[in-house]
């Protein structure tokens, strides 16, 4: 489904990534992991377009992506879900995902307001994740938790072939987290799952294979198995977690 | 429901008064000085709306709008003259179309931008269209600017006397105000918002913001060119001042201290400009500082504008 | 043209290269450090200009005027930054609208107290011949003009960087935050640059006041160039003002000389290209456009 071939980016004198290389087959649930610096951020804004890798290629499903605006990859099936939420905060949390949904209707309709389809579909995403009793606050008036539910009902709201999770759980309480993780875990079979993740639980849980990034290259790639007995992997990142 | 009915009711019965008040005001007032006034408050009206698109709905801080004001007033004006025709509908088609041309081609460099940095390329460019006008002497009369305006006509309506051509700018301001209404309720107005609020996730989601940007900017252009229509035909006399930086201020102005973002603050922002420069302006010598000043003390303490203020007071009352 | 006129252009092209250097660097500044855009800065050079007016009027010396000016409109900015701007720490676009409505209030306050009649302010006697040059005469304030920048540029290069000052400078525009965590005081540091930009447009307004007169209006030309200037050479450098000055300048000066009628299309295309080329100006280190 997606492909990266030896990705890389630099920031002036610093190489984010050296030569990153990936395969992410339809339907996987791929963790990526690593220490912070390792490359992991920039990986992701680079898959969704928000930055344009100095040499390498991106392929979705076989095309060839690399450079595309972020604008184009959404229209292809990628949808994103930030790390630190980006929401419309004075609106309504229905108003937040009508607005997702509308991109695919296309907006150049100056005079018609939002169908009714459209209303009673957000309503519908915002219960499927969980928050169901708040639709009309604003997401400004939502709490931690409540906040990434509704940025994963943004994602969500696009029908993507792939959902990129950057870090879902970040900030949340144990309860909010096992949530958010069974909700992902619940997701179809046809999604295609990336998510960056440091909560070695959550990825464990979720993960069916897991690339490790290490100073910007590929330390370990396999199953959670695999990875969880790589002994450099141990050295350099679990081995400061509870394995 | 009952609050929507009662506000279109109210809506309905506020337009019916501004279109007649020619004729209900024509008691205490027969030097036509309020109708004058009252007009005027309308065309900066519409080009404060038309702003407002930008600035309100759109997130975007346009400090050049007149030029695309001017634009529309010079076109209407000379084409009347060079066309030697003074149908209104001609005049306000060549206005939208060289107001939104014009628009088009500052948009596509000016929407690259963002925030202070588009309020930079804005002013900039917008004064190059006001020195172009000022240099086209043969065209727009330069500095000494085009008078003689015709007043225009429509199927036999013949607008040139005073409480007609104010019957056109009252009618022209209900429709505009109607047209920006239903924009911004809709899914495109909504997107604008959406960029307005967070472009960054807009564009995560498939919105084209530039496009949208582009767009915006310019429907807004092509609206404040029907002003700028207005204008001509109003005062019968079309100058640089009309596409110049002093009249994009002003628009500024008037939406800041009405209130940016909502559908009537723009044209209640240029009602208090205009009172203060026409009116007030006739009995101290100092009125434009006293704008300024109202100007600074909105921004610092009132930022929302008089809608703000008046929907602040609203809540509490409430309570 | 002839050789001499061309010559002529060129001198009177960096002079008023030399001018927009300036003008430009005082809103180079106080972005560079506030992430302010001071639109009331063409407000600040009429005031110099007026200022210096008075004081050329009442003592007949421009020296004076020269220092009197950009002290008096310094000090009505340290005044203003702190009274004003602070409490719109943060809200940089509200800040920018603030310096609208100065702008506003300072431009009618000058028309009030001085009419609104075109002046001139005289040239500082000695000044006021021309010599030979190259073939032609060439008068001498100009080339006092270009000097006057040069002397300007070295001075605010050393100060930038060898003193104590510059490093403030320079730290305090790369991130003005950190120097805040490390303990600077930065109101101070803020009120000072904005006294110091305005200082600048102030001085601006004497040196030109001779050569472009002072009358109402003049305010927008200048705060127009200086966007210009900034915009093309680059935002929050001092070499930045200097090489959109550079650019600016000349290409005005032989634009207006050769074809009048497009000197405009040119600043234009001049603006757009850059732009389009480099989206942070030629020497800038912020993204003006994407």
């Amino acid at each position: 489904m997606i492909e990266t071939r030896e990705l890389r980016r630099e920031f002036g004198g610093v190489r984010a990534l050296d030569g990153v290389s990936v395969r992410i087959a339809p339907g996987e649930r791929r963790a990526i992991i690593g220490p912070n610096g390792a490359g992991k951020t920039t990986f992701f804004n680079i898959l969704t377009g928000e930055l344009e890798p100095t040499s390498g290629q991106v392929l979705l499903a076989g095309e060839d992506v690399t450079g595309r605006p972020p604008h184009q990859l959404a229209r292809r099936g990628i949808a994103r879900m930030y790390q630190r939420n980006e929401l419309f905060e004075p609106l309504r949390a229905i108003d937040n995902v009508a607005l997702a949904l509308g991109a695919s209707l296309g907006p150049y309709r100056p005079f018609t307001a939002p169908p009714a389809t459209t209303v009673s579909a957000a309503a519908d995403l915002l219960d499927r994740v969980g928050l169901a009793s708040r639709h009309d606050a604003t997401a400004r008036a939502l709490s931690h938790g409540e906040r990434r539910q509704l940025e994963l009902a943004l994602a969500l709201a696009q029908r993507p072939r792939v959902l990129m999770l950057d870090e879902p759980t970040a900030g949340m309480s144990p309860a909010e987290t096992a949530h958010i993780a069974s909700l992902i875990a619940s997701l179809e079979r046809t999604l295609t799952i990336v998510i960056v993740e440091h909560d070695m639980d959550v990825v464990f849980r979720l993960a069916d294979h897991i690339t490790v990034l290490h100073e910007g290259r590929v330390l370990a790639d396999g199953t959670p198995d695999a990875v969880r007995g790589d002994r450099t992997v141990n050295e350099v990142y679990l081995g400061k977690v509870v394995a | 429901m009952r609050r929507r009915v009662a506000l279109a009711g109210a809506g309905l019965v506020a337009a019916l008064a501004l279109v007649t008040f020619p004729i209900w005001s024509s008691e205490w007032e027969s030097s036509r000085y309020a109708t004058t006034v009252l007009r005027d408050m309308l065309v900066l009206g519409i080009l404060a709306l038309s702003l407002d698109l930008l600035v309100g709905t759109t997130g975007l801080p346009s400090l050049g709008h007149a030029a695309f004001f001017g634009a529309g007033a010079y076109a209407a004006a000379i084409a009347a003259q060079r066309l030697a025709n003074d149908n209104l509908l001609i005049g306000l088609l060549v206005a939208m179309v060289v107001a939104a041309s014009l628009a088009l081609v500052i948009g596509i460099f000016a929407v690259r931008a963002a925030g202070i940095f588009f309020l930079m390329l804005t002013l900039a460019f917008a004064q190059m269209v006001f020195a172009l006008a000022f240099q086209a002497v043969d065209l727009t009369g330069g500095s000494n600017g085009f008078a003689g305006v015709q007043r225009p006509r429509l199927f036999g309506l013949d607008f040139s006397a005073p409480d007609a051509l104010f019957e056109l700018v009252a009618v022209t301001f209900v429709l505009v105000v109607l047209l920006l209404w239903r924009v911004r309720t809709s899914t495109y107005g909504r997107a604008l918002v959406g960029i307005r609020e967070n472009e960054r996730r807009m564009r995560a989601l498939g919105y084209d913001t530039t496009r949208l940007k582009l767009s915006a900017f310019v429907l807004a252009g092509a609206v404040a060119g029907i002003g700028g229509a207005l204008s001509g035909w109003s005062l019968r006399f079309v100058s640089t001042n009309d596409v110049g930086i002093g009249r994009s201020v002003e628009a500024f102005v008037s939406v800041l201290i009405g209130g940016s973002g909502t559908l009537l603050g723009p044209a209640i922002g240029a009602t208090v400009v205009l009172f203060i420069e026409r009116v007030l302006s006739s009995s101290i010598p100092f009125a434009e500082t006293v704008l300024g000043v109202l100007f600074i003390v909105f921004v610092t303490a009132a930022r929302q504008g008089i809608v703000g203020l008046l929907a602040t007071a609203y809540s509490r009352v409430r309570r | 043209m002839t050789p001499e006129v061309a010559v002529q252009q060129a001198l009177n092209g960096i002079s008023f290269g030399a001018l927009l250097f300036i003008l430009a660097a005082g809103l180079s500044l106080i972005f560079g450090m506030m992430d302010v855009v001071n639109l009331a800065h063409g407000a600040f050079y009429m005031l110099g200009a007026y200022v210096a007016l008075a004081v050329v009027q009442r003592t007949g010396q421009f020296w004076l005027a020269l220092i009197v000016a950009p002290l008096a409109v310094g000090a009505l900015g340290l005044v203003l930054e702190p009274l004003l701007l602070r409490r719109l720490r943060g809200r940089h676009l509200d800040q920018v609208l603030l310096t609208i409505g100065l702008s506003l209030v300072i431009v009618d306050v000058i028309g009030l107290v001085a009419g609104r009649e075109i002046r001139s302010l005289p040239f500082p006697a000695g000044l006021d011949r021309s010599v030979p040059v190259l073939g032609g005469d060439y008068p001498v304030y100009r080339l006092f003009v270009i000097g006057f920048g040069i002397l300007l540029a070295a001075l605010f290069s050393y100060v930038h960087r060898r003193s104590q000052l510059g490093a403030l400078i320079r730290a305090g525009v790369d991130d003005a935050p950190m120097l805040a965590a490390l303990g600077v005081d930065i109101d101070r540091v803020f009120a000072a640059t904005f006294g110091v930009g305005a200082a600048l447009a102030a001085i601006a307004g004497v040196v030109a006041a001779p050569v472009f007169g002072v009358f109402p209006g003049m305010d927008v030309d200048a705060l127009i160039y200086s966007l210009i200037v900034v915009v093309v050479g680059g935002l929050g450098t001092l070499s930045g003002a200097m090489a959109g000055g550079m650019l600016v300048g000349p290409a005005d000066t032989f634009g207006k000389v050769l074809f009048p009628q497009f000197a405009l299309a040119l600043i234009f295309a001049i603006v757009a290209f850059v732009l389009l080329l480099r989206p942070t100006g030629l020497l800038g280190r912020v993204r003006i456009t994407r």
